[in-house]
């Protein structure tokens, strides 16, 4: 593909731009996606993609090209051109990042042994048969296998390239109408794939779920699984690019050193994490993937930049570009040094949610929002799960949700489905205080 | 190109496929964002593939590319095949689809304002004038997000049972979030979007610049002249905006035969109708809700649905009583009915699944001031801005964003986010009253996976409550 991209570049450059971003992808995803205990469809999808971005005389433009010979590349080149010539420039774009950059290999980031997978049914088959015997009904779920090759050109010097593997399942367990649960599991090297522990955890949880009592509506002390808690920081990833922020997308407008969580809560973006869904070993502009701390002990310490935000901040680029929005690669809560077991011991009368699913914003900038729990939910009281509720909702307000974390337990989980795009590394997490509504006719 | 459509569909067969489907298709438009007054940039779409869907001994496989070459397409037919053979074995009962009459048609949207004969400059004006007049109402915006788009979506599908639909749609958007900054107090217009099937001349007709004006201006008075909302048993009066979303959320997702049946139980969730609540009440005889594809000029505009079946309009409820579901052929095969037409894919690269198109809350017989003349203490909900319902599609909260008291038949002050969180079944059957005339509002439906948002409108009449418990 590096020819394509320089062939690109060459035109490009030819017919006058000036930064110039070429990112091919050559993707091979496999899916396979089942329901009452069945594989409903099974899907391939083979890719071959060029993202293109260009800039003249602060003047942006992108697309994306699917078709690659000569005639097309320059006809979409002389488009763009045209395209961009008359519009109004945007005058804080600064620029992206000077290559050429040294990459270094991430481990546990490939495995010729999924490429080379013939039948990936096996393992959904070890999922569901995982769920029925911890007595679920039915199973729904889905499994991904994902080999992609990544070719980066720039204007600045880059040339860059990225191979990558994954295998993941999810997967939820049903008894009743009302009884269920939900497992996953996310890696990128075949030995490490775990599809059972994914559906013993959702078969467990829609045991411990049966006939489940309308919940209270109140202020409570919760336990966020980190399946529930996942869901909320992903929006972290969105709320946290610099993008968001200017564009009104976010509750961490104008708290740059603020204090915007508990002292107990530290949260990075990790690109370079081996084993991580997310993981690359660059970003968009080829600046190396690395760690970045955005809430640090409580203060906001960075939102995520481009080399352009960067610039216009006076800050360094943290290689989140996307060039148009920064954004998160695979977001990490730090851990505490609470087992499950001390978590809930220190809960006297709360509740333990498993999954979330639905989460709105009122307001992006004050941060009030809602989510719904799904699967699973229980009313703990000192210390043990008592019984299973049902029919409750999660009403708050972002910020207050990270000032009231209260601790922290110490191993992390790697979350990565339908509701979390953006993986994330968390905790099991106590959070004081958390307000809890529900319906009323 | 109808002839490597043609071809994946023969090839499928060949190779063992008791049904083959081939969709090509190509989407060509523009996207640009301005962000604070600032041009952001201008998007290019250019994609096009085709998607190949069989069924092979009762397993279904899908596979697509982007590589228009017969070679390429016959690798991939060969995928869906494979696919199709090793689900099979992990099926209980064979995927079978219902029997349906097809055509060989060719339809499309005429653009009076072509999109593709005006310059990207001449788009930018549209939201330069969103910019100017915000910025004339003297409210206090500090940010500023649009985003302009349109494109022209071609599609060409055809199966082994002889359907060849051919379909040329064009659409064209508007969405822009907005941030009132007033008296220290914020509040917020997010994601709002005027979506049309059709060319320019909508969205000039249609004038978003006014719907922005209109909003911020209504945010500030809520931020200067807002007070608490009532508590406790209220009426409540829906315009079509929040009826819209209560429609889509509670009446157009759980009667989704294939959620209703488990296919979509680890994503979009389940629901709480099952197939022998068709003739149940779950209403006052005053609600109706209509699925509507054929809408002129919709967001959710088709003629066709992505199996090749005839669109027709869909009665959801008809006077409070479940009267028909959304389906595709392979769930309308499970009751032994024939598909609706409710199957949709949002690209060549995704299966068609059963989808909502527009659906919307029929008109009554009511006037505006009919609805609220005879309301003693209660709130006008007119649009809203956070909402959510659980995933059996029950369990359901809107909170206002403009809103006003209603004391004594007349409308006074705004008040702040009133919150209604109610099941679905107290929802429909808490509506006495319905206004006469129909407004509709677009979004993007997700589902699916991957997921897959489709353009949908939502809408209807003015709602009327009675006896519904608000909250602050």
């Amino acid at each position: 593909m590096f020819e394509i991209n320089e062939l690109i570049l060459k035109k490009a450059k030819e017919l006058g731009f000036g930064d110039v971003v070429v990112l091919a992808y050559e993707q091979n995803r496999r899916q396979v996606r089942f329901a009452n205990n069945e594989i409903t469809v099974a899907k391939n999808w083979h890719t071959q993609k060029v993202n293109l971005f260009v800039e003249y005389q602060k003047r942006l433009a992108s697309t994306t090209l699917t078709a690659l010979d000569e005639k097309t590349i320059e006809k979409t080149l002389q488009m763009l051109m045209k395209s961009v010539k008359n519009l109004a420039p945007k005058e804080d774009y600064y620029g992206i990042a000077e290559g050429p950059f040294e990459y270094k290999d991430i481990p546990e980031t490939f495995d010729k042994a999924i490429v080379e997978l013939d039948e990936p049914n096996e393992y959904v088959e070890v999922a569901i048969n995982a769920a029925l015997e911890e007595g679920a009904k039915r199973t729904a779920g889905v499994l991904y296998t994902d080999h992609n090759k990544l070719y980066l050109t720039t204007s600045n010097g880059v040339e860059a390239f990225d191979e990558g593997t994954g295998i993941e399942i999810s997967i939820r367990a049903f008894i009743g109408d009302e009884e269920s649960g939900h497992g996953t599991n996310s890696v990128r090297v075949l030995k490490k794939f775990d599809p059972e522990s994914a559906g013993r955890k959702a078969g467990e949880i829609a045991k411990m779920a049966v006939n489940p009592v309308q919940g209270e509506a109140g202020t409570f002390d919760v336990i966020f699984d980190p399946l529930a808690f996942a869901n909320l920081m992903s929006y972290m990833s969105f709320m946290a690019s610099a993008f968001a922020v200017e564009a009104g997308f976010s509750f961490l407008v104008g708290k740059l050193g603020q204090k915007v969580a508990n002292d107990i809560v530290t949260i990075k973006d990790v690109g370079n994490m081996p084993n991580a869904y997310g993981t690359r070993k660059f970003d968009d502009e080829g600046v190396p993937t690395r760690e970045t701390t955005i809430i640090e002990n409580g203060t906001l310490n960075t939102y995520l930049l481009n080399t352009s935000f960067a610039r216009k901040y006076k800050r360094e680029t943290t290689a989140n570009a996307g060039l148009l929005m920064p954004e998160a690669w695979n977001v990490y809560v730090g851990p505490g040094d609470y087992s499950k077991e001390e978590l809930f011991s220190e809960v006297k009368r709360g509740i333990y949610i498993t999954n979330v699913w639905y989460t709105r914003f009122q307001n992006y900038v004050t941060g009030d929002f809602s989510t719904i729990p799904r699967d699973g939910a229980f009313l703990i009281e000192n210390g043990e799960i008592v019984k299973p509720i049902r029919n409750i909702r999660v009403s708050d307000n972002f910020q207050h949700i990270l000032e009231s974390i209260a601790a922290l337990g110490k191993d992390l989980y790697h979350i990565h489905w339908w509701e979390v795009n953006t993986p994330v590394f968390t905790p099991y997490v106590l959070v004081k205080d958390v307000g809890i509504t529900r319906a009323t006719k | 190109m109808h002839e490597l459509v043609e071809f994946a569909v023969e090839k499928a067969q060949e190779l063992g496929a008791s049904y083959a489907e081939a969709r090509f298709e190509e989407k060509n438009g523009t996207e640009i964002v301005m962000k604070n007054g600032n041009p952001e940039g201008l998007g290019i779409l250019a994609d096009r593939g085709i998607g190949i869907r069989v069924l092979v001994n009762g397993g279904m496989g899908f596979a697509s590319t982007n590589v228009l070459t017969k070679e390429s397409v016959e690798e991939a037919v060969k995928k869906a095949v494979k696919l199709a053979k090793a689900a099979a074995k992990l099926r209980n009962r064979p995927i079978q689809f219902s029997e349906e009459d097809f055509h060989q048609v060719f339809y499309e949207v005429k653009m009076k304002k072509d999109f593709r004969n005006v310059s990207a400059e001449e788009k930018m004006e549209y939201l330069k004038l969103i910019e100017e007049s915000v910025k004339e109402t003297g409210v206090n915006t500090p940010m500023r997000f649009l985003r302009y788009g349109d494109f022209m979506w071609h599609k060409v599908f055809m199966n082994n049972e002889g359907a060849l639909v051919e379909s040329l749609i064009p659409r064209v958007s508007i969405t822009y979030n907005l941030v009132v900054f007033e008296d220290g107090q914020m509040e917020q217009a997010p994601f709002v979007q005027r979506a049309f099937s059709g060319g320019l001349e909508l969205i000039e007709k249609d004038k978003p610049w006014e719907w922005a004006v209109k909003d911020v201006k209504a945010l500030q008075k809520l931020i200067k002249e807002g007070q608490k909302p009532p508590e406790g048993k209220v009426d409540l009066v829906l315009a079509p905006e929040v009826a819209g979303i209560a429609v889509h959320e509670s009446v157009g997702h759980p009667y989704e035969l294939d959620r209703i049946m488990g296919r979509e139980a680890a994503q979009a969730g389940e629901s709480f109708v099952k197939p022998e609540m068709l003739g149940e009440r779950i209403g006052s005889e005053a609600v109706t809700v209509i699925e509507d594809p054929t809408i002129p000029n919709s967001w959710g505009f088709y003629l066709y649905d992505d199996e090749g079946v005839k669109a027709r309009p869909r009665y959801l409820i008809r006077e409070g009583i479940i009267n028909e579901f959304l389906m595709n052929r392979e769930y309308a095969a499970y009751l032994g009915m024939k598909s609706n037409a409710a199957a949709r894919a949002i690209n060549y690269n995704r299966e068609p699944i059963v989808r909502m198109a527009n659906t919307y809350l029929a008109p009554g017989d009511y006037s505006f001031e009919e609805l609220i003349e005879d309301v003693k203490l209660g709130v006008y909900m007119v649009s809203f801005n956070e909402w959510n319902i659980d995933d059996r599609r029950y369990q359901q909260r809107y909170i206002g964003r403009e809103a006003y008291l209603i004391e004594n038949g007349e409308i006074k002050h705004p008040v702040r986010r009133p919150i209604l969180e109610i099941t679905t079944k107290g929802l429909w059957s808490s509506v006495d009253a319905v206004g006469k005339e129909v407004e509709f509002y677009p979004g993007t439906c997700g589902k699916g996976e991957p997921g897959q948002g489709v353009p949908v409108w939502m809408g209807g009449a003015h709602a009327r409550l009675r006896d519904v418990v608000l909250r602050r």
